[in-house]
């Protein structure tokens, strides 16, 4: 049977508008043949985490760049952990000092991008994660 | 037969070049050399003369510089100040207000939504209280200010106007400019409160409140410049920004205005790119373009509505975080096109807003950046010095066909509200944007440092500022005690008055005023109107 | 038969755990050969949801009037499951799905659950899948089940065969869609809704409307849907909407149609498993599928009919051995 496409939940937290970059990633990763469920701007950590519940999303996507990325990556981790989504992906991008890169990536969030990462790093390093966290 | 012309280039062509493509950053193709066959009907009006392709001034810079108005703004009101203060110190000669997303928004400091971003990408202005502490020691009367706000930008200026009236200041000596342009909001900044026909209302009630009592201000500021960042081309950055101005026009024209009343203090606002040549023609094409349609279309009489003056700032969007001094240098490039094309106000942004809101020195280094193309370069001195250039002519003319074939189609959709609606221009410039982040995955084009010529390995050798999370509690804390302190009846009375004006269709900038002389929320304003209007949800045009 | 759907995850979803739904969904989505494991797993728990299919032309705000339904139904009393359905590219097999951009509330609310579907292999329409995720939904207790379609093509059609009832959704300038429309839609909503009625042009389209059914344009039984007109943005319209359907669902109900509808598509789910099932024990036994192809050429290059082929493949067929083949194969 063919592989069954990643499902990824794209979603723009806070109160920043500027969605080139979630939108160009989007539509990067549908051509490499993902199912992506986009859910715009001003999501909460909350709304966030329910549609990745609901849709059984291998793969949270956040996009911040607003500086508030610490809080929403936190608290939507946190939501992750509580609902039983501990095991998917979550990442993103946006402006994200490489000191609170680190400081996340010590509470369990996934890679973290920035402008001039090309969309293909993002699409081949959730196909990797994927592989690498089959679940059951 | 060949002309000769045709046949040089056809030589040309097959002449072995390097093996690039050969088209402008927004993915124009061009020729290997221009000549004059390629402007038969070359342009030879002067500056300062209609329709001021060549310049809005007969002497342009001699005459007076552009403003270097640095656009700054973050954490509370009194660090913004400081920031304010020490521009102006360093030979800033104009201000210019970032404001954090929630003023944006519309939302005070302590709503929900707010969490975490109260300060970081701009000042925190929540009531009259932080627009005095923000303005404190700064001559309003003689700097002439500019605010970065749309979606609440009539009570944002309202705020304004009540802090002026506090210091005495008549309001007939304010100068500046309210950037107030909802329509590039659904285009691309996507910071909205309402449909927009009421934010249209606002603008055009806004533009008859000054047009009497300031009419020193721009009140509103057409911009490209967040169309061009979302991911537009040179032409659709052009076209849809004017196509915008035209959109207010019309309305205010159906609001019973006289053209010539409100049409001389509408400014724009363009993006500089990294493409220096069709930048500048882009610029040029802009002010004949308005010029045209003023005079021609909408049969404006005073020369002073004809002028497109516009502010100018480099791309923030063709910075990197990778190798981030080299930012130096493409703002740089950027800013001399902005200068070469005309502007009348200049940002230069810092090399580190890849990575961050711009440090002191990093800031400071952009504001030099313009001393030295303005006294040193020599660019100062000539007005329109590409103009009769064959290459640049060119441009010019077909960046102009471009933007009249998207006025055509916005025409047959119904006009730029119902073409935003039906999700138009947002679509072209998805578009755009995924094609150009495709030519660059592919190498086609050059990012140096980026896809080419990188670092491996690279540390991060510049400083960064960082924004105290202690803000947002100062903040909530400090809201909370003007709301203690402020007489609570007044203010409900004022709101109860606006939402009755709102539904009486009366124009509301009086109204507005007076709720912020009051100490007034923004956010409490924009729940009354909210009754009245509805809120616009986003329609994701992919 | 491979491993099958564990016994903690049943328990989970039968205790009304989302995520166990959300799991159990991406397998009927995912996993062809589990569907007939959820069937026997769900078959007493179905029967008594009322499919609501709502189609119409792109950009006539199906999905905040379908999030608006769900919370209009929600607060009638049910329990309401969404699905949207929106195509998958047929280069790249990615979809984008963004219908949750324009649903409005349903965050947190346990009465609704929403979830969305790439089409794949449904080429236009709807995700083949889309039967057996509203058993799903239907199974954790959704009552109501509305299955939102991206309004083109295949898909007005794909939601006939799995719905109860249709919604079709048109606007104020959708008047000249009408004439365009797939043959049979207009014909087989149960309710027209002309939505954004705040938009001008609103009496053309019910103008056009009127016109179609008054002229006996349409061959229905049935008698003509009734019209109704909404204007989401407003907040209009969405009460009497929501009873409207809701009397409708009533009726179907109670007429005996719903049980009729259900009886119908089970037959043909029996008839295609059959055929399926038998299918592939024919093709293992004979190797058919290579044979037919090499016929096939044949045939086509001297021109000849397929069927004296046809009828001799059939005369061949070994009942006995087919049943054999079955009874160790699809469905146990």
């Amino acid at each position: 049977m063919a592989e069954q496409p990643i499902k990824v939940v794209v979603g723009k937290p806070g109160l920043d508008g500027h969605d080139r970059g979630a939108k160009v990633v989007a539509r990067a990763l549908v051509e490499a043949g993902m199912e992506v469920v986009y859910l715009g701007l001003q999501q909460t950590p909350e709304a966030i985490v329910a549609a990745a519940l609901e849709e059984d999303a291998d793969v949270i996507g956040l996009s911040i760049l607003s500086g508030a990325h610490m809080p929403h990556f936190r608290r939507v981790k946190e939501l992750m952990d509580q609902q039983g989504l501990g095991d998917r992906l979550l990442t993103g991008g946006g402006i994200i000092p490489t000191k609170d890169q680190e400081t996340l990536s010590g509470m369990g969030v996934g890679k973290l991008f920035g402008p001039g990462d090309d969309p293909q790093m993002i699409v081949a390093y959730i196909r990797e994660w994927v592989k690498e966290h089959p679940r059951a | 037969m060949a002309t000769a012309h045709e046949k040089t280039q056809n030589d040309l062509r097959s002449t072995p070049v390097r093996d690039a493509e050969y088209t402008t950053v927004s993915g124009r193709p061009v020729e290997p050399v221009y000549t004059k066959a390629d402007v038969p009907h070359l342009d030879s009006t002067l500056p300062g003369e209609y329709p001021y392709t060549r310049g809005v001034h007969p002497t342009m810079y001699r005459g007076k510089l552009w403003t270097m108005r640095m656009f700054a703004g973050m954490g509370t009101a009194a660090q913004t100040n400081e920031r304010f203060k020490f521009l102006l110190q360093k030979g800033q000669t104009g201000l210019s207000t970032a404001f954090d997303n929630p003023t944006l928004y519309g939302w005070d400091s302590d709503h929900p939504l707010s969490m975490g971003e109260v300060g970081k990408t701009g000042v925190a202005v929540d009531t009259l209280a932080d627009m005095e502490r923000l303005f404190d020691g700064i001559p309003l009367d003689q700097v002439s200010t500019s605010m970065t706000i749309n979606a609440p930008a009539a009570w944002v200026f309202t705020m304004f106007l009540a802090n002026a009236e506090k210091r005495g200041i008549d309001f007939a000596k304010l100068r500046g400019t309210l950037q107030n342009d909802i329509l590039k909001e659904y285009i691309a900044q996507k910071e909205w409160i309402f449909p927009p026909e009421p934010h249209i209302k606002l603008i055009t009630d806004l533009m008859a409140f000054c047009s009497e009592n300031v009419p020193q201000w721009n009140t509103i500021s057409i911009s490209g410049y967040h169309i061009r960042e979302a991911g537009a081309t040179a032409a659709q950055e052009l076209a849809f920004t004017l196509a915008d101005g035209f959109c207010y026009v019309d309305h205010a024209l159906a609001a019973g205005q006289d053209i010539d009343d409100f049409a001389p203090r509408l400014s724009f606002f363009f993006n500089s790119h990294l493409d220096f040549f069709e930048e500048i023609a882009k610029l040029r094409a802009a002010r004949r373009i308005w010029a045209r349609h003023l005079r021609e279309r909408y049969k404006a009489k005073n020369p002073r509505s004809w002028l497109c003056r516009f502010h100018v700032q480099t791309a923030g969007c063709s910075l990197t975080a990778q190798q981030p001094e080299i930012n130096i240098v493409r703002t740089a490039l950027e800013a001399l096109a902005g200068v070469l094309g005309g502007c009348q106000s200049l940002h230069t942004n810092s090399m580190d807003e890849a990575l961050a809101l711009p440090s002191d020195k990093a800031a400071e280094i952009a504001l030099r950046t313009q001393q030295i193309i303005a006294f040193e370069s020599g660019a100062a001195n000539v007005a329109d010095p590409l103009g009769g250039s064959y290459f640049i002519e060119k441009l010019t003319d077909e960046l102009e066909a471009d933007a009249e074939k998207y006025f055509e189609q916005i025409d047959v959709l119904g006009g730029m509200v119902k073409a935003i609606e039906r999700g138009f221009p947002q679509q072209e410039i998805t578009r755009s944007a995924y094609e150009y982040q495709k030519a660059v995955s592919e190498q086609r084009k050059i990012i140096v440092g980026v896809n080419d010529f990188a670092n491996e390995g690279e540390e991060l050798v510049i400083p960064i500022l960082e924004i105290d999370e202690s803000v947002e509690r100062e903040q909530v804390v400090s809201l909370r005690k003007v709301k203690e302190g402020r007489d609570n009846l007044a203010v409900k009375d004022r709101l109860e008055k606006l939402e009755r004006a709102a539904r009486d269709n009366r124009n509301l900038i009086p109204y507005l005023l007076d709720s912020c002389r009051v100490y007034t929320t923004l956010g409490e304003i924009r729940q009354a109107l909210v009754k009245v209007y509805g809120e616009y949800k986003e329609q994701a045009f992919y | 038969m491979k491993k099958s759907i564990p016994e903690d995850l049943w328990k989970a979803f039968f205790q009304g755990d989302r995520l166990a739904c959300a799991r159990l969904i991406t397998i009927a989505e995912n996993r062809k050969e589990r569907v007939p494991e959820l069937r026997d797993a769900l078959a007493n728990r179905l029967g008594r949801a009322v499919r609501i299919g709502i189609t119409g032309p792109p950009g006539v705000g199906k999905s905040t009037l379908t999030s608006l339904l769900a919370l209009g139904m929600a607060d009638a009393g049910h329990k309401v499951g969404i699905v949207a359905v929106d195509p998958s590219s047929p280069f790249s097999g990615g979809a984008f799905m963004g219908d949750r951009v324009r649903m409005e509330g349903l965050v947190g609310d346990q009465r609704i659950y929403m979830r969305s579907l790439a089409s794949r292999e449904g080429h236009g329409g709807l995700s083949p899948s889309t039967p057996d995720v509203a058993d799903v939904l239907e199974g954790f207790g959704m009552d109501r089940i509305l299955i939102e379609t991206v309004g083109v093509g295949q898909a007005e059609l794909d939601v006939l065969e799995c719905t109860d009832l249709v919604v079709l959704v048109l606007q104020p300038s959708t008047g000249d869609a009408i004439q365009t429309m797939k043959a049979g839609i207009i014909e087989a909503a149960d309710l027209i809704v002309v939505n954004k009625a705040d938009l001008p042009g609103k009496d053309v389209v019910l103008n056009s409307l009127r016109f179609l059914f008054g002229m006996g344009l349409t061959k229905k039984i049935r008698p003509v849907p009734p019209v109704m007109t909404t204007s989401a943005m407003q907040n209009e319209g969405l009460p009497e909407l929501v009873a409207e359907l809701e009397k409708l669902a009533s009726v179907l109900l109670d007429s005996g149609r719903h049980a009729d509808l259900r009886r119908a598509r089970m037959e043909k789910e029996i008839r295609e498993a059959i055929s399926q099932c038998l299918w592939t024990a024919y093709d293992g036994l004979t190797g058919a599928t290579k044979c037919i192809q090499e016929k096939a050429r044949e045939l086509v290059e001297k021109a000849e009919s397929p069927y004296p082929f046809i009828r001799e493949s059939c005369s061949r067929v070994r009942v006995q051995a087919l049943d054999k083949e079955a009874s160790n194969g699809h469905g146990a």
